[in-house]
């Protein structure tokens, strides 16, 4: 989920946007400037995106195989059939959904509750920057040693505090399959709530003080002046952060692989893993593309009701 | 153009100095030398000849075990420097092991089961050993145990040097024997061979604990349910599948016969019905609420560190007579995964190595293994070791896994079989419809495009 | 709402005062309200740091204290012994120096070839911009964990895996890089290029001298960034670097055990080691950092 990062860049701030293009149009020497200094990023583009992205749409109608030269036999729709008939990659697809789930409406609620409680308060919000935000920039190796040392079973600090409460027979979190992802979800919202609880907090403080004045003149109270007037203004942040948080948790790898690696009995597994264990493990790349060709037009769907709710949004406001 | 420059000079500094820094830390890092560590990393070199790399994924009483075997080699070979790594086991490190031979790294020797031999060696990822080089080393075929030997070939090639044979055996406690009336004169443990007798045995030793007869881990533990499943469908005589795992020859009446016997057992609630792999199992036999578990010799430290002297071991019983007696096993066995070069392979080196880890086999038979080093094997000093001595006749009963690239430690095979074993034992499944699941399961496993 | 630009709001400065004045005036139920919310507040606050502080308090603790009584926050005999160990093992100076090296240079690629590709987009006219733009755009969609396998084979045939550039070149088409410097260049206003232009100086030129100096706030945006991301990223390197001396921190910190199993302390001490970096990283940059992401595709 930290690989999300990428697509969040904050611009540069400042500068006033006033600039046009220049460089006189049709001159000969601006193209093949422009070819020069495109030619470098358009390298490792080209390399190690577009070229990919080919060959997993070409790779899904051979037999490739890892440990195999040359790309293998056509074999059709044959490993479509396979997958689109597979359980296994159902399940996947399942178990990303449902983590997908239990991750994006906790991050959002939570995120938006903290960024709203700790907005009240003028002073101390490093504090709680701090707090919320440096889990963030963990590696996911550290979260999982973190919370695979927090769940373990007898002498985890989580089984402890359930008996504390008076609970006795407490789960084995990433042991039994039905707390497993609820398990690996919840770590997963404490690692990554400080991402959107400072893009919640950032737009919060956009919204202009006249606004909550005029409406407290109206006589809304502080229920009201949440509900009508500052959810409804948060409402392009909500879009943004429910779409990164959407992708990034359709592609969740990291800490399921270290924490359960799927298990038990698979009951973990994400899509993404399952592309690595057939590509990897069982070395089947050809298997594999297709599977992640497939996971490649979930997302992009998704992104594009993205896309679409953006330019819906931006055309009301 | 002054103007401008002017007022981004402060900037201009900076990112100089940002850029500067960059710089210099790539510099450092190359001028540090191609020999260096980092200077490798950028070029991709193996590094100076003295270096032995060698993976093995132990860890427990077997990790403990097998560093104590190379303190020998260090000693004698002070000029190697021998950097062992340990990675987690399973899956990952099979995956680990192929990409860094993919990726022309490799160790220079690693362990492997021999249950993963067939597709590492069809893949390409293995150096074959010669007959001269196991001359040169001392390492020729009489010098191994003849089962574990032969199971270290792929197409007639040798390709490993198996370091142990480790059945799947019988535990009991001593005291709960003693007290169900299952003990001997001499002390141990009377005939418990037969669907029957074995099932007596588990009846009257629940009797004694007052909770369970036998303890087995089908929870978290497809490894174990495998070798349940396996040993007895092997005393049935039934082959699974042949051609490299690409024709399915299941025999589906002994994988439901195999099916019912553990049905019965958990029918009459003489196992857990889920009992867990993560010592879960374990822990009935050492609190002395199971008086039998079924699991692997390598237990034999984790099990002895908990009752000291009040258990014993035997191999896995004789349940059905249908076959020459068979129970699950698999060996360790040094590899050499191919290098891109014989300089960056260093074959002597790695071989030399295997030697003198194979010559101390008696540190690792403490751990409860069965040597396949036949000097160990034969030798008196092993025949005391107890009870270590109570099974080592398993080893020439060892029913391997079959060969196939789904097959093997931690392969898809197990994880299919295992769901099906896992749920008789849980009672969801009826045996029939089990043994129909697994046929489906392996007809699926055979029909896939087979990566090798 | 249009644009967000945290560094300098039109209207907070002004309101921020007001604000707090208008709450001080407020009734005592409010207060009474306020101050419940700034309870719960800390009290999270401070749940959230547990796991960290656990972390801390586990990896002082001596071995067998930990057998004893596992989930005890102090221990009497407290101990760094767990990370002398750690850090006698020598393998995670290693991937401290792998991760320092592999991110930096990733980073120094990524901002160079990004904001070169970016300064094309943003001031030449040249014919096919826009397509050669929306091609760019489309690859925000290309989730790059998806492409593993041809990834892993291209490096492969070429002989690369196992050095640092198989770890760093696949991360060096950072596409947001590129619309963050496009962005931020068509903000730099015009007539100082033109000037330069009419001066005779090369686009080259303008783009090292003029722009890439006005434009330190990008670069550390997606310096920042870059970095974090990189040095964090997991699969990629997982696939890309076997060898333990190679493995980045994080690959490494996963991957990698002991012999003989390492005791919990030992576990903590290290992923202590490993959070240490970055969190190092976000005290000194906090704002910056913070500021960054904030300003996140809201404009």
């Amino acid at each position: 989920m930290s690989t999300s990062t990428s697509v969040h860049l904050g611009a540069g701030t400042g500068a006033p946007a006033t600039g046009k293009p220049g460089g006189g149009p049709g001159s000969g020497t601006a193209r093949w400037t422009a070819s020069g200094m495109l030619l470098p990023f358009g390298f490792f583009y080209v390399l190690f995106l577009l070229g990919p992205l080919v060959y997993t749409a070409v790779a899904g109608f051979f037999n490739d195989s890892l440990v195999k030269d040359g790309t293998g036999e056509w074999v059709g729709t044959a490993n479509y059939a396979e997958a689109l008939a597979s359980p296994e990659f159902w399940s996947s697809l399942g178990h990303t959904l449902w983590f997908t789930v239990l991750t994006t409406v906790p991050l959002i609620l939570l995120a938006l509750t903290l960024a709203l409680m700790t907005d009240r308060f003028s002073r101390g919000k490093w504090f709680f920057r701090l707090a919320f935000f440096a889990p963030f920039m963990l590696p996911s190796s550290v979260i999982s040693l973190l919370f695979m040392w927090i769940y373990a079973d007898q002498i985890g600090l989580a089984q402890g505090v359930v008996k504390w409460f008076g609970v006795n027979a407490a789960p084995s979190w990433l042991g039994d399959p039905d707390w497993a992802m609820i398990s690996i979800a919840a770590a997963t919202v404490w690692w990554t709530v400080g991402f959107n609880f400072v893009i919640y907090l950032a737009a919060l403080q956009e919204i202009p003080r006249d606004v909550y004045e005029a409406a407290a003149i109206d006589g809304a109270g502080p229920w009201q002046r949440l509900r009508l007037v500052v959810i409804p203004m948060l409402g392009r942040a909500t879009t943004l952060v429910a779409v990164l948080q959407l992708v990034a948790s359709l592609k969740v790898f990291d800490q399921i692989y270290m924490m359960t690696n799927g298990g038990p009995d698979d009951a973990t597994r994400p899509s993404l893993l399952y592309i690595f264990q057939t590509g990897f493990t069982d070395g089947r790349a050809g298997y594999a593309s297709t599977v992640a060709l497939l996971l490649f037009v979930i997302i992009l769907l998704i992104s594009l009701v993205w896309f679409a709710l953006i330019r819906r949004t931006e055309k009301e406001g | 153009m002054v103007r401008v420059r002017g007022s981004g000079h402060g900037n201009l500094h900076d990112r100089r100095r940002f850029l500067g820094a960059v710089g210099s830390l790539a510099a450092a890092g190359a001028l540090s030398g191609c020999g260096s560590p980092v200077g490798q990393a950028f070029t991709g070199s193996a590094g100076p000849p003295s270096l032995l790399n060698f993976w093995h994924p132990f860890t427990g009483g077997d990790g403990a075990q097998l560093d104590a075997m190379q303190s020998a080699y260090r000693k004698e070979n002070p000029g190697v420097d021998l950097k062992t790594t340990t990675l987690v086991w399973g899956a990952p490190y099979y995956t680990k092991l192929t990409l860094a031979t993919l990726g022309n790294r490799p160790p220079q020797i690693a362990i492997t089961h021999v249950s993963r031999l067939p597709t590492l060696a069809a893949s390409g990822l293995l150096r074959e050993i010669s007959g001269s080089e196991l001359e040169e080393h001392g390492l020729t075929p009489d010098r191994f145990k003849k089962a574990a030997f032969r199971s270290a070939h792929h197409d007639g090639r040798l390709y490993a040097l198996p370091i142990d044979t480790h059945p799947f055996v019988l535990y009991y406690r001593t005291d709960v024997a003693k007290k169900a009336g299952l003990l001997d004169e001499a002390g141990r443990l009377t005939d418990v061979d037969g669907p029957e007798k074995f099932l007596d045995a588990l009846r009257a030793a629940k009797q004694a604990t007052g909770v369970w007869g036998g303890s087995i881990a089908t929870v978290k533990d497809p490894a174990t349910c495998w070798r349940l499943f396996w040993s007895l469908y092997r005393q049935l005589g039934a082959d699974l599948i042949t051609d490299g795992g690409r024709k399915v020859v299941m025999d589906v009446g002994a994988a439901e016969e195999a099916l019912a016997f553990i049905h019965r057992m958990a029918a009459e609630k003489l196992i857990p019905p889920g009992a867990d792999g993560d010592g879960g199992a374990i822990t009935l036999l050492t609190s002395g609420k199971a008086g039998f578990l079924m699991d692997g010799e390598w237990q034999l430290l984790a099990v002895q560190g908990a009752v000291k002297d009040k258990f014993d071991m035997r191999t896995f019983p004789r349940i059905f007579r249908d076959a020459p007696y068979a129970c699950a096993a698999d060996s360790h066995a040094f590899i050499l995964p191919s290098a891109p070069s014989e300089k960056a392979q260093r074959a002597g080196k790695a071989l030399e190595f295997a030697r003198s880890m194979l010559d101390e086999s008696l540190l690792w038979a403490k751990g409860g293994h069965i040597p396949a080093w036949q000097s160990t094997e034969r030798s008196d000093a092993y025949h005391r070791l107890e009870p270590q001595a109570h099974y080592r006749d398993a080893a020439d009963s060892a029913a391997y896994d079959p060969a196939a690239w789904y097959s093997g430690a931690d392969s898809n095979l197990y994880r299919r079989f295992s769901d099906v074993v896992s749920s008789v034992v849980g009672g969801d499944t009826r045996p029939g419809p089990g043994a129909a699941r697994m046929r489906a399961a392996i007809k699926d496993l055979a029909g896939m495009e087979a990566p090798v | 709402m249009t644009t967000l630009t945290p560094a300098a709001p039109p209207s907070t400065p002004q309101t921020e005062p007001s604000r707090s004045r208008r709450r001080a005036g407020h009734t005592d139920s409010e207060r009474l309200f306020n101050r419940v919310v700034l309870g719960v507040l800390i009290a999270l606050a401070l749940l959230w740091l547990v796991p960290i502080a656990w972390a801390v308090a586990t990896s002082v603790r001596p071995p067998n204290d930990i057998a004893t009584d596992p989930t005890s926050w102090l221990s009497e005999n407290s101990t760094l012994s767990s990370y002398q160990e750690i850090l006698s093992a020598g393998r995670i100076q290693y991937w401290y120096v792998n991760s320092l090296i592999t991110s930096s240079l990733t980073t120094l690629l990524a901002v160079c070839t990004t904001s070169l590709a970016a300064f094309a987009l943003s001031r030449l006219n040249f014919r096919y911009r826009r397509p050669v733009f929306l091609v760019i755009l489309a690859g925000v969609m290309i989730p790059p964990q998806l492409l593993m396998i041809p990834q892993f084979l291209t490096l492969q045939a070429t002989g690369m895996l196992n050095t640092y550039w198989a770890v760093i070149l696949p991360q060096v088409p950072n596409v947001v890089s590129v619309f963050v410097f496009k962005q931020f260049f068509d903000g730099i206003p015009v007539e100082l290029t033109d000037a330069a232009r009419a001066d005779g100086a090369s686009w080259l030129r303008i783009y090292w001298q003029i722009v890439m100096p006005l434009s330190r706030p990008a670069i550390s945006a997606v310096t920042i960034f870059v970095f974090v991301w990189s040095w964090n990223n997991f699969l990629w390197p997982l696939l890309a670097v076997t060898d333990p001396q190679m493995m980045t921190l994080p690959v490494g910190l996963n991957s990698v055990q002991d012999a003989f199993g390492l005791p919990q302390a030992q576990l903590m001490a290290s992923a202590v080691l490993g959070a240490l970096p970055l969190l190092t990283v976000f005290l000194f940059f906090q704002r910056r950092i913070v500021e960054g992401i904030a300003g996140t595709g809201l404009k």
